[in-house]
């Protein structure tokens, strides 16, 4: 898997008498619309993605086998 | 992600190989200096020197009898040889010459316009011309049949000749040098090269890059706008900072100060705001400082000395002498604390001068342009919907901001935990964080990616193209997290709150992380959360000084409040909910992990 982040925080148990709440919303709030800088190995990565179609399981997978 | 980790094809590597990269460069080209860097066998980008030995060097091409000189060499025929040294010309290109403000008092050539192509701004010089050689014994005649003999003429004396240049041949010439420098250096033909260009090239401005670049005969891969070249540049550093972050460049040069503010994701970055304000520089910086020492050459010899602007010959050309010297002077000043000297033999009447400026001192006589920055910073962040405490990085660029009580002006409004390359340590001794050689650093490694795509597909290539519908991306305009709900939490959201995609993200995106869950001591490990938007905000808080006891009939001073700011969330919509078994849980002391 890719960039794990391993983060300091130790969230505790789960709380008594939780319920699941209902979504409030079906999506995200509307996205915005802005311009990427063609720079770098991440705008490389992100561009092969994209005319290739691929996921980011589909990367992971072509990692693994690389391997 | 370093070049060498970005393999191009197969896990064998071919056995001949000499050099893992591919002769190419980064060309960071201002309009007083330019630089040029290249990768080192380590895969590191490094700024080079050329053959005078300048990492920066001077925009400047001058004309002196049968030489020609550029670079630093150049700028010093500003003081006796002005009219035929031409600088300032990168600010120029793809201009019309009726686009060009006249008013503004130059100490070098003139911009004329050119004397047969319509409005087109030019330079003319005078040069002299290497006499013509010997008529050769063949020479043709009108009737193209063989000359009678002729009598070889002596070689006589060069002849004094006027030349005309373009904006656009003048950057040809001076490129040109930069790529000879290039090669002398690597032994070897460049192969191409990513040049940097200022946010405010318009595309006219960057195709008269282009074809100038191309004239001198160096093959452009990219024309990088400059908060790209800082974005690779800094994407190749290991900063410690959070992959996700919103990052200020913050650059000074010479005549223009420019500001970014950008969403970096995991390397992927786009401008949240820029603006650029001719009116600050290192040339308002170098103003006020040779007025600080004409002044006090004045006070020491008794002559009279009036610079910047000066109106007089003889003070005209000590402003030069005076320009050319604190250049040294500012340097030493953000190289070390101690004081500076600017010394000028003849500044004025045959008089030599010597004066000396510390820190403290420098700092007061150019708060008025640091404030000017601190202004527009200000600015640029309000209208981008944030505050000074959202920005987590700044980067600085340009040679004036090298000065570090610049970055003492602006540290007053971020929060403590900004990183800087002052606060990091890396902007002494040309390190990663030089503002200097940032840029040509960036272009270089940007270079070597696009010299390793080789075959791939061409519709990757074409994305780097300026006008690529590939650039524009949809991003979030609101932080999702999960929140993991605790007992007695009253404050705040609830419970332990971990965002994952941060506003201003580019989708599709995907942050994988890892922590621990205390699972408590039941053995029912269950493991559960909500995934919620957030509106995220910044409290402030005024709150009163500390009374300071005021002796007796002093006058009680109206005290401004201290400002207290933090950061807050709120939640704004539950987007779903997740109930899980902990299988794989251990116990430890007692309670399950
Ligand atoms: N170490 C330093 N300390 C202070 N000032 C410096 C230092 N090095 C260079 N400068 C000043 O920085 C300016 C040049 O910066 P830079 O090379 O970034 O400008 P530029 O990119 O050519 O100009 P512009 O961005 O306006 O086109 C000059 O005014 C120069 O005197
Ligand atoms: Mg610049």
């Amino acid at each position: 898997m890719a960039n794990v982040l391993q983060l300091p925080v130790v969230p505790t148990s789960l709380l008594q008498g939780w319920t699941p709440p209902t979504a409030s919303k079906k999506s995200v709030s509307p996205l915005v619309e802005r311009k990427l800088l063609p720079a770098g190995p991440a705008y490389l990565a992100h561009v092969r993605r994209q005319v290739h179609n691929l996921s980011f399981e589909d990367i992971d997978k072509h990692a693994e086998e690389e391997r | 992600m370093a070049p060498k980790s970005m393999p191009n094809g197969t896990a064998e590597a071919p056995i001949e190989v000499v050099s893992a990269y591919a002769p190419v460069v980064g060309i960071t080209f201002g309009n007083s200096f330019a630089s040029i860097a290249v990768l080192t066998k380590e895969g590191l980008a490094e700024c080079i020197a050329n053959e005078d030995g300048e990492r920066q060097i001077a925009c400047a091409v001058a004309f002196q009898g049968e030489e020609m000189y550029i670079g630093n060499q150049a700028k010093h025929q500003l003081v006796k040889n002005s009219q035929n040294t031409i600088t300032g010309f990168r600010n120029l290109l793809g201009k019309k010459f009726s686009e060009i403000p006249k008013d503004k008092a130059t100490n070098s050539a003139p911009i004329i316009q050119h004397p047969s192509i319509p409005d087109e701004p030019a330079y003319t010089v005078k040069i002299l011309q290497p006499a013509p050689a010997p008529l050769p014994a063949t020479a043709r005649t009108a009737t193209n049949t063989p000359a009678a003999s002729v009598v070889a003429t002596p070689r006589s004396e060069p002849i004094p000749a006027e030349r005309t240049f373009t904006v656009s041949e003048v950057t040809t010439i001076f490129l040109k040098s930069l790529l000879q420098s290039a090669e002398n250096f690597l032994g070897k033909k460049v192969d191409g090269a990513v040049i940097s260009v200022p946010a405010w090239f318009n595309n006219t401005q960057k195709d008269a890059l282009s074809k100038a670049a191309e004239d001198a005969g160096v093959k452009v891969l990219q024309l990088l706008d400059e908060a790209g070249a800082v974005a690779v540049a800094i994407s190749n550093q290991s900063t410690g900072l959070a992959p996700d972050r919103t990052q200020l460049i913050v650059d000074l040069g010479s005549s223009s100060l420019e500001l970014s503010l950008l969403s970096l994701r995991q390397g992927l970055a786009y401008l949240l705001a820029s603006s650029s304000d001719p009116t600050v520089g290192g040339d308002q910086i170098d103003a006020k400082l040779i007025k600080f020492f004409a002044k006090e050459f004045a006070k020491k010899t008794k002559t009279p000395l009036t610079v910047a602007p000066a109106t007089d010959a003889q003070d005209k050309r000590a402003e030069a002498k005076l320009l050319l010297a604190v250049e040294h002077t500012k340097r030493t000043l953000s190289a070390s604390p101690g004081a500076a000297t600017c010394s000028v033999e003849s500044l004025k009447d045959g008089l030599d001068f010597t004066g000396s400026i510390n820190r403290m001192r420098f700092d007061l006589e150019v708060r008025a342009v640091y404030n000017q920055v601190y202004d527009k910073v200000k600015k640029l962040v309000e209208g981008a919907g944030l505050d000074l405490y959202d920005v987590d990085e700044i980067v600085y660029v340009g040679g004036s901001a090298c000065l570090p009580g610049l970055d003492e002006t602006l540290a007053q409004g971020f929060p403590e935990t900004i990183f800087t390359p002052f606060t990091a340590g890396t902007i002494v001794g040309g390190g990663v964080g030089d503002p200097t050689t940032i840029l040509a650093r960036g272009c270089a490694l940007q270079a070597q990616l696009l010299a390793s795509l080789g075959d791939e597909d061409i519709e990757v290539k074409k994305a780097f193209e300026s006008r690529s519908e590939r650039l524009d991306v949809k991003a979030t305009s609101k932080t999702i997290g999960v929140l993991f709900p605790e007992e007695n939490a009253s404050e705040g959201l609830g419970g332990q709150w971990i965002a994952m995609l941060l506003k201003e993200t580019p989708v599709p995106s995907r942050r994988t992380v890892g922590f621990e869950v205390d699972l408590g001591e039941s053995d029912s490990k269950k493991v559960a959360f909500e995934i919620w938007e957030v509106k995220e905000g910044i409290k402030v808080e005024k709150i009163k000084p500390p009374k300071i006891d005021l002796d007796e009939g002093e006058e009680e001073e109206e005290e401004e409040d201290i400002e207290v700011k933090e950061k807050t969330i709120e939640k704004e919509a539950v987007l779903g909910s997740i109930l899980m078994d902990a299988h794989a849980a251990v116990k430890e002391n007692g309670r399950w992990k």
